[in-house]
């Protein structure tokens, strides 16, 4: 009798709305960890430029490295988008 | 310590870690002696201090020159440190600094007693501090001490030093009392305890300071008592209570107790100068700022090694280059650097 109520093209559409959250937390989370990192770094690298322009290209390396973590989030919500 | 408190230093730390990498290598003092004081002059010239030397070469000329650049660019690095700086960082810095407007207090206080003429005293005004060179310029003019004190009301030394009676020693002292008591309170109402403990041990180290020359002197103990500063780290009422009735000879045996005896016990047999006591007391602070500084990069502590690394690069070339005047032994000179 319950099964019958189930209707599985409402469970799918379910499902991928579930899946496009998930998809949005992971980008969004790996975002704000990313920015919180470079919050840090980007400010200590115009610190060090400020004094010195020769530290332009170490400080933009530094400041991009935690961009690495904005990264992963994409690669997981691509994951779940086009996997699951 | 948490991101925004990292954060929040991030920017000044790092720009003070560029600024020290621009100080003179200790590798070039001993270079510096054996150069004659135009060759210094010329070195420096090239250096940092390229734009302090021309500014002031139309006006002065030779070790005045020398002097007084070294005495601008001091103010004007201490400035910027004020200028770039926020929050907490600027707080800090600028109660630290206040040790700088104490400093031309007294310059200007001595001046005037002694009868020393204006640009006597603008020589040796560092306006570091929260006293701008303009004010000061205005404040020397005044003919008497009653005078300058009276101009200082309205600033925070103003309730120290309405108390003057004549006694100018005495208000030396209490000055002195009220920057250490004011920068402990301001160390305190921050996270960061090792901040606090540097101050301490760098009262600690004025206090010797003081302990050896007066007892140098042949002071009376409650002479002695007066001038020290209360907020010790390691040598507390108590200690110095002890340390002050002692004879020089005794006073130098019972430092062997204390931390700081590894950085004198090397010249505690030659002490006929104290040169090489308050040299090596020195470098044990600058030493010790430098490596607590590493535990917290993102503080206040790398601020901190650079104004004293600084005023160390400061004192070493004057000492070099009035060394070289007075045609003093390179030995002689070497022994008061700060290397």
């Amino acid at each position: 009798m319950a099964a019958e109520l189930i209707d599985p093209v409402a469970v799918a559409a379910q499902a991928k709305g579930l899946i496009a959250i998930g998809a949005g937390i992971a980008v969004g989370l790996a975002g704000i960890g990313a920015g919180m990192g470079e919050q840090t770094i980007g400010a200590a690298a115009v610190g060090a430029m400020a004094e010195d322009e020769k530290f332009f290209g170490k400080g933009l390396l530094m400041t991009v490295i935690p961009e690495s973590i904005a990264i992963f989030g994409l690669v997981v919500a691509l994951i779940l988008l086009f996997v699951f | 310590m948490g991101i925004s408190d990292g954060s929040k230093y991030a920017y000044i730390a790092a720009r003070v870690r560029a600024m020290k990498s621009k100080l003179i290598p200790k590798e070039m003092y001993p270079k510096f002696l054996n150069m004659e004081i135009p060759e210094i002059t010329r070195f420096i010239g090239e250096s940092e201090y390229k734009k302090n030397v021309d500014e002031i070469s139309k006006k002065y000329s030779g070790t005045d020159l020398f002097e007084h650049a070294l005495n601008e660019n001091l103010a004007l690095t201490y400035r910027k440190l004020l200028d770039v700086s926020q929050g907490e960082a600027n707080f800090l810095i600028t109660e630290y600094l206040r040790s700088w407007d104490i400093w031309n207090i007294k310059t200007i206080i001595r001046g005037k007693f002694s009868g020393a003429s204006e640009d006597e005293i603008l020589e040796d005004v560092v306006s570091a501090g929260q006293l701008r060179y303009r004010d000061i310029i205005e404040i020397v003019k005044i003919d008497t001490v009653e005078g300058v004190i009276a101009a200082f009301a309205g600033t925070p030394y103003y309730s120290v030093l309405k108390e003057y009676s004549g006694d100018l020693a005495d208000i030396e002292d209490k000055l002195d009392k009220m920057y250490y008591s004011n920068l402990l309170k301001a160390a305190s109402s921050t996270e960061n305890k090792l901040f606090l403990k540097y101050l301490m041990k760098e009262i600690d180290l004025k206090n010797l300071k003081l302990l050896f020359r007066m007892k140098r002197g042949g002071m009376e103990r409650e002479d002695i008592l007066k001038m020290l500063i209360p907020g010790g780290f390691e040598l507390k009422d108590a200690d110095l209570n002890r340390l002050s009735s002692l004879s020089f000879d005794e006073f130098v045996r019972a430092l062997e107790d204390y931390s700081y005896w590894k950085a004198i016990s090397d010249v505690s047999e030659e002490l006929s100068s104290l040169w090489n006591v308050e040299t090596r007391l020195d470098k044990y602070a600058q030493s010790y700022i430098t490596s607590i500084s590493y535990y917290y990069p993102l503080s206040i502590l790398p601020v901190l090694s650079y104004i004293i690394s600084k005023k160390i690069e400061i004192d070493n070339l004057r000492i070099i280059v009035r060394g070289k005047e007075t045609a003093l032994k390179e030995d002689i000179i070497k022994t008061h650097l700060v290397m």
